[in-house]
């Protein structure tokens, strides 16, 4: 029976009714296709803070996750992209890069040559949000911001160096008389909170006065501090940094690295994790692994993971002097960590939902209904694969994740191989 | 049976030998084996080593031994080929709105090595007035070696729409005069970016392109320029850019029934040379696949590589080589077009070339199999099996990318060593 047939055979209040829910269920189709603006079907969802691991689809609507739930109907979708049998996950966050890129070829890393362009690494790698670890102090954070930040497509979020000119040198950091606990609280509670997530400590070569310095800052800003702890001779000692001056939700980075004469070791010389280390982790205090140029190695990571010392955050320490070595990228490093007995999820949740809890962005690094849909696609590769560390060592591995699909705030900003593209041949001519 | 023979003699002999071996066991610093060697320069296109000493090309040859190389990397189903030329890119990066000294272009090594790209042409982001400021920003600073086309406007290439320059600035002579000055760096003249329709811009630039002694490299955005009316002032040898676009400011070289317009394939009888210049609508298959099955093949992969193409469906050069693999062109006339002829478009025949001598610029390259996909400017994809992928990049002798540490040792074998 045909819609004509039911009009004419029906009269009065039945055809008035028959008519209100048709219109009705017309009405309701139409509001849900112009709800969804962009479906992922068939996908296996990862989402460590919603506990999800399993095969769903993944609505997005308004540049905001509109549904994440098994078998949604294509049809309600603009547009629909298939990713069965590859991984849906939040967006990546890295915690751990250096993005104030200019023209000041006197600088190091603010404003300066060593910096890179945001956009230039994280799509392609599946990153959405980047956290820049102190390349900018509360003097030069305002030229970062209209340099960098409000350019770029990646969310740039910012750690502030507790020296007011950042990374300008490793000379300008040693300035204690430039290390303004109010200035730095300030900027990041009264200017910028949005974007101001933590304080940076790095590159010095005195004693506990720095980290001390940023501490007091963090107090006073309520935001964690991240310390590289790695250019002292001899080393000051991680225990006392651990237990006597950071404070829980305080960051370690450069957890892997190996400068022994300069930067006191995780993992001692008879490849044992340090007891202290796990008391530390638990006391929660985070490690993070800051990849870098010089700050990961396989001797250091390895008997760590065997021996069940996992880092909270998965990190590359983004700059020229990290990208064409062992670094590479985001999804290089996470690959890593995936052959040397970390599994996907935990992988993932190091580099999502841990992270946003690390920098205080519960908005970020998930997929729950209403949070922004910032969503990278991940195709894992088996076959034969190589990983350096930047001792030039390798350990062979058998898979690799690669970005395949990523969205921010809804938008597609990067398709390996054009899985939401139509055929040259059908284009509009 | 040395009796009569004398004995200095027998020590000097002797000597002798143990010199050589000393000095070729030293002569060596890396020693690629096995891979498949595409040279075009040298008509080499087979199995064979590959010798690196001192930043140079010391020897290809098939069976160099082993023992006579400090560093062995094993190609043994690879492609060794010269490092490849990009011929179109902007990385004249800055902190300034727009591309010249500006955050629309990029910096070169975030993207080279990676793609197995070792030297790239920018393409008139600058002119006579801030070629200086980009030489030490960038090019100066950069481990990619970067060479670039003179814009004839003298800011160079200041914004990413077209504008009307200060054509009173443009000056052929000064132009000409800073080529020649930096005849290591610059390679040509470009024109692009120009609304008028008065033709002495174009005509300038071709002054200062004779008057160096240099090509003229024709971009984009010449709304008012008819395209025969562009190739036909061109001369053999100079670059028509962009060639597979399908926007409305230019007249695309297909005609609507498909057919690659006459004057079109004329110019390219007479000698114009065709670049693909990709970047974010420069390329659509709706023009390259006919133009290719027509026998309108690109002579260099241009990616235009800007932050407005690098995350679109260009991606890097490999990728864009990599949709030409898929629509038939067989591999070592890819890599002849992404080396060689690049080398030679510019003039530059020290480069794009494996000969004894030249500098160890060098791309290991894997042709990955598997289902691809590739994205044009009018957002279609065309699917393929194929797909290249940088596994080794030397620069002048160095290592400067290993995608998967072909190079690197075993860490547990290294620290072993490094501990007993």
């Amino acid at each position: 029976m045909n819609l004509f047939h039911i009009l004419k055979s029906t009269s009065g209040n039945v055809l008035n009714l028959t008519l209100t829910f048709i219109i009705g269920v017309m009405s309701i189709s139409i509001i849900q296709a112009q709800e969804i603006d962009l479906l992922l079907k068939g996908g296996r969802v990862i989402d460590p803070k919603n506990n999800i691991d399993s095969e769903m689809d993944v609505a997005i609507a308004d540049g905001k996750i509109f549904r994440v739930a098994a078998n949604i109907p294509a049809n309600t979708a603009t547009k629909v992209v298939d990713v069965s049998g590859l991984y849906v996950t939040p967006g990546i966050i890295d915690m751990h890069v250096h993005v104030f890129q200019g023209t000041d070829t006197d600088s190091y890393i603010a404003n300066g040559p060593t910096s890179v362009l945001a956009d230039a690494f994280t799509f392609r790698a599946g990153v959405t949000t980047v956290v820049d670890a102190g390349s900018s102090g509360w003097r030069n954070f305002r030229l970062f911001k209209k340099q960098s930040i409000d350019r770029s497509q990646t969310r740039i979020l910012a750690m502030l160096n507790i020296a007011g000119t950042g990374m300008y040198g490793r000379f300008e950091e040693q300035n204690v008389d430039d290390m303004n606990p109010v200035m730095t609280a300030h900027m990041i509670n009264r200017l910028f909170p949005d974007i101001l997530v933590g304080i940076k400590a790095s590159h010095y070569w005195g004693d506990f006065t720095q980290v001390d310095r940023a501490v007091e800052a963090g107090e006073l800003a309520d935001v964690p501090v991240m310390v590289d702890f790695g250019e002292h001779q001899p080393p000051n000692s991680i225990e006392s940094l651990f237990m006597e001056h950071l404070r829980p939700g305080d960051i370690f980075t450069h957890t892997f690295s190996y400068g022994p004469s300069n930067r006191e070791t995780v993992v001692d010389e008879n490849d044992n994790v340090k007891p202290f280390i796990f008391e530390a982790q638990k006391r929660g205090i985070i490690f993070d692994v800051g990849h870098g140029g010089g700050a990961f190695t396989w001797r250091q990571a390895i008997p760590s993971i065997e021996q069940g010392f996992k880092p909270n955050v998965i990190s590359t320490d983004l700059h020229t002097e990290s990208m064409n070595r062992g670094m590479k990228d985001m999804s290089n490093v996470m690959s890593k960590f995936l052959n040397i007995g970390l599994t996907l999820g935990e992988v993932i949740q190091r580099s999502t939902w841990n992270p946003a809890n690390v920098i205080q962005r519960p908005d970020l690094g998930h997929l729950s209904v209403g949070s922004e849909a910032d969503v990278a696609v991940f195709n894992l590769k088996k076959g034969d694969f190589g990983f350096v560390d930047i001792r030039r060592t390798k350990i062979n591995g058998s898979q690799k994740l690669e970005a395949e699909l990523t969205i921010r705030a809804g938008d597609i900003v990067w398709d390996l191989n054009g899985i939401s593209r139509i055929d040259w041949n059908e284009e509009p001519k | 049976m040395f009796k009569g023979f004398p004995k200095y003699l027998l020590v000097l002999i002797l000597l002798f030998f143990y010199n050589t071996t000393a000095i070729f066991a030293q002569e060596i610093d890396i020693l690629i084996k096995n891979g498949h060697v595409i040279d075009k320069k040298n008509k080499i296109d087979s199995k064979m080593d590959v010798a690196i000493a001192n930043g140079k090309i010391l020897e290809v040859a098939t069976n160099i031994p082993s023992d006579s190389a400090k560093k062995v990397i094993d190609a043994n189903g690879m492609y060794v080929t010269p490092g490849l030329i990009d011929i179109h890119t902007h990385v004249f990066v800055g902190s300034e709105p727009g591309f010249a000294n500006g955050f629309s272009s990029v910096s070169p090594d975030d993207f080279t090595f990676r793609s197995g790209v070792t030297t790239v042409v920018d393409a008139g982001t600058s002119g006579w007035e801030n070629f200086s400021v980009f030489k030490e920003q960038v090019i100066d600073r950069s481990q990619t070696r970067v060479l670039a086309f003179l814009n004839i406007f003298s800011r160079g290439f200041s914004s990413g729409t077209a504008i009307e320059p200060d054509l009173k600035n443009i000056d052929p002579r000064i132009t000409a005069e800073v080529i020649r000055k930096y005849s290591d760096i610059i390679v040509g003249t470009r024109i692009g970016h120009y609304s008028g329709s008065d033709w002495s811009p174009f005509d300038q630039a071709l002054e200062a392109a004779s008057l160096s002694n240099t090509i003229l490299f024709v971009e984009c955005h010449l709304p008012e320029y008819t395209l025969e009316d562009q190739l036909n002032r061109m001369r053999p040898g100079d670059i028509i850019t962009h060639t597979y676009e399908n926007i409305s400011e230019r007249m695309p070289v297909v005609d609507k029934q498909g057919k690659v317009r006459p004057f079109v394939m004329e110019a390219l009888e007479r000698g114009v040379l065709f670049d693909v210049g990709h970047g974010g609508a420069g390329f659509w298959f709706n023009q390259a696949v006919p133009a290719f099955n027509q026998g309108l093949w690109p002579n260099s992969f241009g990616t235009d590589l800007h932050r407005f193409s690098m995350n679109s469906g260009m991606k890097d050069m490999l990728n864009v080589m990599s949709k030409y693999l898929n629509m038939g062109m067989p591999i070592e006339e890819v890599i002849s077009r992404a080396s060689w002829k690049a080398a030679k478009s510019i003039k530059r025949e020290d480069l794009g070339n494996l000969s004894k001598g030249s500098v160890a610029d060098i791309a290991v390259i894997r042709k990955r199999k598997g289902n691809f996909g590739f994205i044009d400017a009018g957002g279609g994809k065309l699917e393929g099996d194929q797909k290249l992928e940088a596994e080794l990049t030397i620069r002048a002798g160095k290592i400067v990318w290993d995608l998967n540490g072909m190079a690197a040792e075993n860490w547990e074998e290294k620290e072993s060593k490094n501990k007993s």
